[in-house]
């Protein structure tokens, strides 16, 4: 308090005031994790006799997640999608992108840009629907390149159903990367870049020792972000493709969203949330000890 | 000081008649969409006689519209009248959600035609809950033009599980993109337990002693394997992984419509579904139908047939339907009954019943010269004089979404013994070891 400075001081109430949207956000923040983690405790139910009359179970859900099917199945399919999706398509490709656009400037840029940006504003159903318009047996996949190359139609929703929701997530998202990609490069010096030119570094060898060190708390930022995103991630593939064929797309969130709503176990599924909440928590933590400069 | 107080006890006054002003003189009701002429067509009777009235109608899309209204009556925020498939019904009243009718539907005059059996369904503990809308028999769909195409007799009476497999390996022959869907899987909610698993589950196994069904009814205990379920699961094994008949992303990618639409194309060739099929391939609403003529042309249906074994059942039938019923919490029951009969006043429900061609619950419309002169409706009645309805215990929810997910785990290509296991062991799970059994 008494290194407190006296614009504060004199302006406390102010300052209370305006700590209010904060403290209620921290409020509620923690009233629905606390809710969460409290039901997952017990074995309450959507409806009947275990929606008014629910017990503590202790761990029963907890040890479920592990011995009955589906959660474990489940988590892997979310960590192969957010891998393959977030961190290697949306990361790489927007990234990519980013690095060489630098050079173009004028109408193709926009034209570039725009059409990035369309998959990121399109709504989710309006999406999942042009990806399942494009990827059936008689979408525009099939009609205008594998049947005339003289191949049968291939239904790829039904046999590759997770690689088209990579796909359709990877066209969806790269947008964030890419403008996160873009700013940070512009921030990066032309001197610098010169000078590793100069000092005779190849253009891999700039972007792997000059530029990827530099942009590094950028490039966690971007992981944090997008991982958080995609691990939770509900709309697109429940339109595509509600999870299935059988369990092939069922995320966790998807996963969760049948227990707690379709078998109505809100407490089985307040567990896989909590669990949910964990997963992405320790990966947070590991992207935010990344976002601190190297030693 | 005492001013301020006023003030406020004059705000507060406000808010609460505010608040209960609307209550009091506004009803609404949240019903599927696929019912929008007989609510809306009641609602607009009961305005016409009720002026000053106003009836929110809140229509929900088919897709997902349990889970919503599941959200509604635990939030506490449904409305006064809310359409429940049969099934809920029980669950929903043990649970306090729902305003058990007697009261008032014995001043109703009314009443007296609704069958017995299906008030059984909409009740609990002896009390009525809702009113049914329909109900409804199951059959084996099929293209007409794919038959041909394949060579198949037409009309087809499939005598056991191995004729219709025959039938689809025909369709396979002739090039039918999906020759056999039985509703599967966790997206399907429901229909994949009750249009396809326990249609096929019935005419599996000897009636006597349940061991045909989910649930040993007398013994109140829930079967956790059974030769019928691990017939049924083999038979879900055999249409979608070894003959592969059915592509398993069907009841994913696509929703009720895209399905109906797939069969009257004919890229699928044979569709487990239910009597309403005959409006609902076309419009659900039962606007701009074809005439019956030239529905006939493009569809037929078939009788579920069972496995073939001796003592199981020659063919299946399983009813379910809907109901509306009135939220435990409504401000007026009065006005919310009022609501209920004038959409169930007989000539608004008997237009309905013939126009979507759904099949009665009530004699008055089921002897009316316009339902019983209809020919669909004459055969479709054939087959509900061997019919079954479902468990509808509390419980029954959890066991039928149990079931959605031992077909997915089919889907997914895992082994009928994997799949009865896990399906046994999440019973003990929700129920206790002592209200499972197992059938030898």
């Amino acid at each position: 308090m008494a290194q407190m400075s006296p614009w504060l001081r004199s302006a406390r109430l102010p300052m209370l005031g305006a700590m209010l949207p904060a403290i209620a956000l921290i409020a509620a923040l923690v009233y629905f994790t606390a809710w969460a983690v409290t039901y997952s405790f017990t074995n309450l139910e959507l409806t009947g006799f275990n929606s008014i009359n629910w017990k503590w179970i202790g761990f029963d859900n907890y040890i479920r997640l592990f011995t009955r099917n589906g959660f474990l199945g489940s988590l892997w399919v979310t960590v192969v999608f957010t891998f393959f999706s977030a961190l290697v398509g949306q990361s790489v490709f927007g990234f990519a992108l980013a690095a060489s656009m630098r050079r173009i400037q004028g109408w193709g840029r926009t034209t570039v840009e725009v059409t990035i940006m369309l998959g990121w504003l399109l709504p989710d159903i309006v999406a999942a629907f042009l990806w399942q318009a494009t990827t059936s047996t008689n979408g525009f996949l099939n009609t205008l390149i594998v049947e005339p190359l003289g191949f049968p139609a291939y239904n790829f929703l039904a046999s590759n159903a997770l690689a088209v929701v990579i796909i359709a997530n990877i066209w969806k998202g790269t947008a964030w990367s890419y403008l996160l990609f873009s700013a940070a490069l512009d921030s990066i010096s032309r001197e610098i870049l010169e000078a590793a030119r100069v000092d005779g570094a190849t253009g891999l060898q700039r972007i792997w020792l000059v530029t990827l060190p530099i942009i590094r708390p950028h490039i966690a930022t971007n992981m944090l972000f997008i991982t958080i995103w995609t691990f939770t991630y509900f709309p697109l593939i429940y339109a595509l493709t509600g999870g299935g064929p059988g369990s092939a797309t069922e995320v966790l969130s998807i996963f969760m969203y049948h227990q707690s709503f379709g078998v109505g176990k809100l407490g089985y599924g307040a567990a896989i949330s909590v669990a949910m909440v964990i997963i992405v928590g320790a990966l947070s933590i590991f992207y935010l000890r990344q976002l601190k400069e190297p030693k | 000081m005492l001013k301020n107080h006023l003030l406020a006890a004059a705000a507060a006054t406000a808010i609460l008649v505010g608040a209960a002003l609307p209550a009091l003189a506004d009803m609404s009701i949240e019903y599927n969409d696929s019912f929008a002429p007989l609510v809306e067509n009641g609602v607009k009777n009961f305005e016409a006689a009720n002026p000053g009235t106003k009836v929110n109608l809140i229509k929900l899309p088919s897709d997902g519209y349990q889970d919503r209204v599941a959200l509604d009556l635990s939030s506490g925020s449904a409305p006064d009248l809310i359409m429940v498939d049969s099934f809920l019904v029980a669950e929903y009243a043990g649970t306090g959600y729902l305003l058990p009718l007697d009261d008032m539907v014995k001043n109703w005059d009314q009443f007296q035609y609704y069958s017995k059996g299906l008030l059984d369904v909409a009740s609990y503990n002896g009390k009525v809950y809702a009113l049914p809308t329909d109900t409804d028999v199951r059959m084996l769909w099929y293209n007409r033009a794919d038959f041909a195409k394949a060579g198949l007799p037409d009309p087809w009476a499939p005598k056991t599980w191995d004729d219709v497999l025959a039938a689809a390996q025909k369709l396979k022959d002739a090039g039918i993109t999906d020759p056999w869907i039985i509703p599967a899987g966790t997206k399907r909610e429901e229909a994949a337990t009750m249009q396809g698993f326990y249609m096929a589950l019935l005419g599996a196994g000897n009636p006597a002693g349940d061991t045909n069904r989910l649930r040993v009814r007398d013994q109140d205990k829930w079967i956790g394997d059974s030769p019928a379920i691990r017939a049924t699961l083999n038979l879900y094994r055999t249409v979608y992984v070894d003959k592969k008949f059915g592509d398993p992303s069907v009841n994913y990618t696509l929703d009720d419509a895209g399905v109906r639409k797939a069969l009257l194309d004919g890229t699928i060739g044979i569709l487990a579904s239910g009597s309403w099929e005959n409006a609902c391939f076309w419009d659900c609403t039962g606007a701009n139908l074809p005439s019956q003529a030239d529905r006939d042309k493009i569809v037929g249906y078939a009788p579920w047939p069972g496995d073939g074994k001796p003592g199981d059942k020659a063919t299946t039938n399983i009813s379910g339907g809907w109901t509306i019923a009135i939220n435990a919490k409504a401000a007026d029951p009065a006005t919310a009954f009022k609501v209920l009969t004038a959409i169930f006043d007989k000539k608004n429900f008997l237009d309905w019943t013939v126009t979507n061609h759904r099949m009665a619950v009530r004699s008055d419309i089921a002897t009316d010269p316009a339902y019983t002169q209809d020919p669909y409706l004459a055969k479709a009645t054939e087959l509900a004089k061997d019919t079954t309805g479902r468990d509808t215990v509390p419980g029954y929810l959890k066991v039928s979404a149990l079931v959605q997910q031992a077909t997915a785990e089919i889907l997914d290509g895992k082994s009928v013994d994997d799949v009865v296991k896990e399906y046994h062991d999440a019973l003990v799970d929700e129920f206790g070891a002592d209200k499972v059994v197992t059938i030898q």
